[in-house]
């Protein structure tokens, strides 16, 4: 498999010169826009760097990818010696659809495979991002709070509607 | 109708009038009055008031349901998907009405021919309970133009209410025929009697194995729902046969309930046959009842045993069922052997209408009252809900008496073939009776402004 | 008696017995599901209650509007049931819980054996081998009683239809997703992946093996694994779950397998009885044709 070992030395010449030159632009962005192609809510700016500055461990969003080793102990099994990847970002690894026949497909195929219960992307940013600011009690955790809704989106969720009360489970 | 029976009418019991003149089926229908005498007679009839009281209210609503759909007149719930009109109308229409296969069986199977005086009301209480549980059925299913379906467009064969609907319909039909002899002999028909007469025991049969099926597949609906009816009206092993055994005591005590209304309020309309054996009947009745009741509070116990409920009596649902099965069961069966033992017919009758009481409201408890027993809400049914449930119930008294009053089930209609030998006899006391009156049926009419 | 009469009678005993025949085909209880079902594992500890899946639920299965929006969170404040109006409902569990609140998603659970279909009697239920549990409007007769049998309170009517009142409840998307291998909505649109989809038999591997990274997240238990026969829905949670609205007093025997006492009886009684009570009936002629023989209608029959 001479390919990927020369695919995976490739990326770790990426990983390295992306971790060592955070100012990079290129490599580590300061911000980023965020659900780019959504429906129902707008995109949003999402700051990069101050997240780096309040987190300084990229690993605790990166897992292995970058930054310190993992230390949990489940993922050190295999990763404990693992060097960084030269796909850090998470849309890299989890896949936007997670669902498709296609996926499923693969899935079933590598049996084998460790991480076959990797989320989809958009699964893992709101579980890391909500589950951290619920965690550190600091952060936007509605979901307006970081991407207001578009005009699709208020029909979506009947946001006209105000019942006077609740529609409870007793309907007559 | 008993005042006009005093001033000399003669009941409508022949082919014949006095005269010896073929009635015509309208005579018949009039029960042998002109038609404003017959409105004079429904007018006077104080029951007939709180009769046109109910329509007056209920028919509207019930043709409103029609209209306005389902949540308009009941409760609409999901929760409770089965309310008063399944639950009482069908749930308690049914076992109450197993009378029409029990006297079949007593009289054409096991040849208790001294039942026969009651066989046609036991048989025609057996019909028009089943004839208005699927009225009920009617006015509870979503779409009741389908009722056919499971005969003839899909079929849901592992399902236990495909057997009921199979059954039901099966059975309504053979009891249709049953009954049908007296409505050949009223309408003089003679021919098509004899038919009917000789498929008897086939029917008869027939009617065993529907009933004994479909009174237990009513109880086996319950147990597609294990953990929703509370577990003392539940047994998953027993639950057809709890269903099967309290709905002979029920349809046996129902003929004694109807039986003696019958007899106190149709006094002109029983003849001597049945007058005289009434008595002797109804402990017949009740003794069969009373075996009734001992097996199915020894198998209620015994399931309760059983699967070790006991803990649950030590509830507020506990003494709700100890409630149903002291006034219900308990205490009818010891009224009633109090009564058959020393022959005090008030006590007798008594214990049936308890039993009615006690079955009806079992039926209820399981597919009502205690359904779903673990939802925090209890649904009370509302008022349009009660209203159509009355009224479909006093259309079936209504039904049941202008059936009552004209076919010859509490009477024996004087066959043509017996009119010869039997004139001398039998019609003898009915010019005698007019005699001591000293009023002729012709100055009838003005006998009736009088009134 | 004239032996044809018997014949006869021996006859109408015969047709029921056939009639009952039709009846004996129940499904078996040890169904273990199509091997290709499909399924969603839903994770109650990832889902933070923002009613997402019931906006797409209620616009996919174009249901009516809500008489509140989705975003509102007063509805919590009363447990909901799934009816026709709302094929899936999110409910709020361990309100003061130090852990926060759980939220579970409830919705038709696709049994592998559903009571639903057992007990309908036009057959209007169909189990498809994607593992959806579908309904056909068009021989619903309304009775009800698959209300009755869902052992989860899942089926809903819609009462307030005068002409066309159906069932409704939740097909998985089946007509237009599952069909074409699509997941459902409601997983689709779920920003928290609360709900994986997937085959059942891989989902169930996935919810042990997250039991086993997470002891401490994780009650030991796939509800929806074992349940009534097993269900494509599945679930996980953080506590007990009967503590979350579950009910855990179900047993892992298909509803259908209670029903199947009276099933079994129902042709040895057609075909016992017939035999039993025209004998008895031959016996007591014989032996009270004496005593009552005179009666008009019997000497009539016996002519
Ligand atoms: S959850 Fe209820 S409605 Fe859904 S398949 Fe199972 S029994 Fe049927
Ligand atoms: S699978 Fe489809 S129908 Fe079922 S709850 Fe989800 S969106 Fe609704
Ligand atoms: S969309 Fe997902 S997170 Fe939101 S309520 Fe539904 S299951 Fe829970």
């Amino acid at each position: 498999m001479p390919s990927t070992k020369l695919l995976i030395l490739g990326a770790l010449a990426i990983g390295a010169i992306s971790v060592t030159s955070p100012a990079t632009a290129t490599a580590v962005p300061d911000s980023i826009t965020l659900n780019q192609n959504g429906k129902l809510y707008q995109p949003f700016s999402f700051d990069h760097a101050q997240h780096i500055l309040l987190i300084k461990e990229c690993s605790d969003c990166h897992h292995h990818t970058t930054g310190t080793l993992v230390l949990d102990p489940n993922c050190a099994r295999c990763h404990q010696n693992s060097s960084p990847t030269a796909v850090v970002s998470c849309k890299g690894c989890h896949s936007s659809t997670p669902f498709s026949p296609e996926t499923l497909a693969e899935k079933r195929a590598h049996k084998e495979r460790f991480h076959q219960d990797k989320m989809g992307l958009k699964g893992a940013m709101h579980e890391n991002c909500i589950g951290c600011h619920k965690k550190m009690g600091t952060g936007p955790a509605g979901c307006q709070d970081c991407h207001p809704r578009n005009a699709k989106g208020d029909a979506f969720y009947s946001a006209d509607r105000k019942g006077a009360k609740p529609a409870h489970a007793k309907e007559h | 109708m008993k005042k006009m029976i005093q001033h000399g009418l003669a009941v409508v019991d022949s082919p014949y009038t006095e005269s010896g003149e073929k009635r015509s089926v309208m005579n018949k229908l009039l029960l042998g009055l002109t038609p404003s005498q017959y409105l004079l007679q429904a007018f006077r009839n104080p029951f007939n008031w709180i009769l046109a009281a109910i329509f007056a209210v209920g028919l509207p609503i019930l043709i409103g349901r029609f209209f306005f759909g389902l949540s308009w007149a009941t409760s609409g719930s999901c929760d409770y998907p089965w309310g008063l009109f399944l639950g009482f109308g069908l749930f308690a229409m049914v076992p109450l009405s197993s009378s029409g296969f029990q006297l079949g069986t007593a009289c054409e199977i096991f040849g208790r021919h001294d039942l026969e005086p009651i066989e046609r009301l036991a048989l025609l209480n057996g019909l028009l309970g089943y004839f208005f549980a699927v009225v009920y059925l009617l006015v509870d299913l979503g779409q009741p133009w389908r009722l056919p379906y499971p005969m003839v467009v899909s079929f849901g064969p592992a399902a236990v209410l495909f057997l009921v609907a199979w059954h039901v319909a099966t059975y309504l039909s053979v009891q249709v025929l049953e009954v049908s002899t007296s409505f050949f002999e009223w309408i003089g028909f003679p021919a098509g009697k004899q038919a009917v007469r000789r498929i008897t025991l086939g029917l008869t049969v027939s009617g065993i194995i529907l009933s004994t099926l479909h009174q237990g597949a009513l109880g086996a609906l319950f147990t597609y729902a294990p953990g929703k009816v509370h577990p003392l009206w539940y047994s998953s092993s027993f639950q057809w046969l709890h269903f099967f055994v309290s709905s002979l005591p029920g349809g046996l005590c129902m003929v004694i309930t109807v039986s003696t209304i019958a007899a106190k309020t149709m006094t002109w309309r029983r003849d001597g046959r049945f007058q005289q054996s009434l008595d002797r009947i109804t402990i017949s009745l009740a003794k069969g009842a009373c075996m009734g009741l001992a097996t199915y509070i020894t198998i209620k116990l015994i399931a309760i045993a059983h699967d070790n409920k006991w803990s649950y009596i030590d509830s507020g649902w506990g003494q709700w069922f100890l409630l149903e099965i002291i006034l219900g069961f308990m205490l009818p069966l010891v009224l009633m052997t109090y009564g058959v033992h020393t022959r005090k017919m008030p006590v007798v009758r008594m214990g049936a209408f308890m039993t009615v009481f006690g079955v009806v409201l079992n039926r209820v408890n399981t597919a009502i009252i205690t359904f779903n027993w673990k939802l925090p809400e209890r649904e009370i049914p509302p008022w349009r809900e009660v209203v159509i449930s009355l009224t479909i119930f006093a259309i079936y008294i209504v039904v049941y008496r202008f059936i009552l009053y004209r076919l010859p089930i509490l009477y024996k209609w004087k066959m043509q073939e017996e009119v010869v030998p039997a004139t001398e006899a039998v019609r003898a006391p009915a010019p005698g009776r007019r005699e001591t009156n000293q009023v002729p049926v012709a100055s009838y009419s003005g006998m009736t402004k009088l009134d | 008696m004239k032996r044809r009469n018997f014949l006869k009678a021996c006859l109408i005993g015969g047709t029921t017995v056939a009639l009952g025949k039709t009846n004996k085909g129940w499904a078996s209880g040890s169904f273990e599901g199509y091997p290709e079902a499909m399924g969603v594992l839903v994770d109650t500890t990832r889902c933070v209650g923002c009613r997402s899946c019931e906006a797409a639920c209620n616009k996919e299965q174009s249901l009516p509007e809500p008489d509140t929006s989705f975003d509102d969170k007063s509805v919590f404040e009363e447990p909901r049931r799934p009816t026709a109006k709302a094929y899936t409902v999110v409910n709020e569990y361990e309100k003061k819980s130090p852990g926060g609140p759980v939220y579970r998603k409830m919705q038709c659970n696709h049994c592998n054996e559903p009571a639903c279909l057992t007990s309908c009697f036009v057959n209007a239920y169909t189990k498809t081998k994607e593992g959806a549990v579908i309904y056909n409007s068009k021989v619903c007769v309304g009775c009800r009683n698959c209300m009755i049998a869902c052992p989860f309170n899942v089926p809903g009517y819609d009462y307030d239809s005068v002409t066309n009142p159906v069932i409704k409840k939740c097909i998985l998307c089946y007509d237009t997703r599952l069909k074409v291998g699509k997941p459902p909505a409601c997983v689709e649109i779920c920003p928290q992946e609360a709900l994986t989809f997937g085959h059942r038999a891989d989902l169930i591997k996935l919810a042990h093996e997250r039991i086993r990274a997470n002891p401490d997240r994780y009650y030991d238990h796939v509800y929806g694994e074992k349940e009534v026969g097993g269900t494509s829905w599945l679930y996980l949670s953080r506590t007990e779950f009967d503590k979350i609205g579950f009910d855990t007093t179900l047993n892992n025997e298909p509803i259908i397998s209670n029903v199947k006492d009276f099933l079994g009886m129902v042709p040895m009684v057609l075909s016992i009885w017939p035999a039993l009570f025209s004998g008895i009936h031959l016996l007591s002629k014989h032996d009270t044709q004496q005593e009552h023989g005179h009666d008009t209608e019997s000497t009539q029959e016996d002519r």
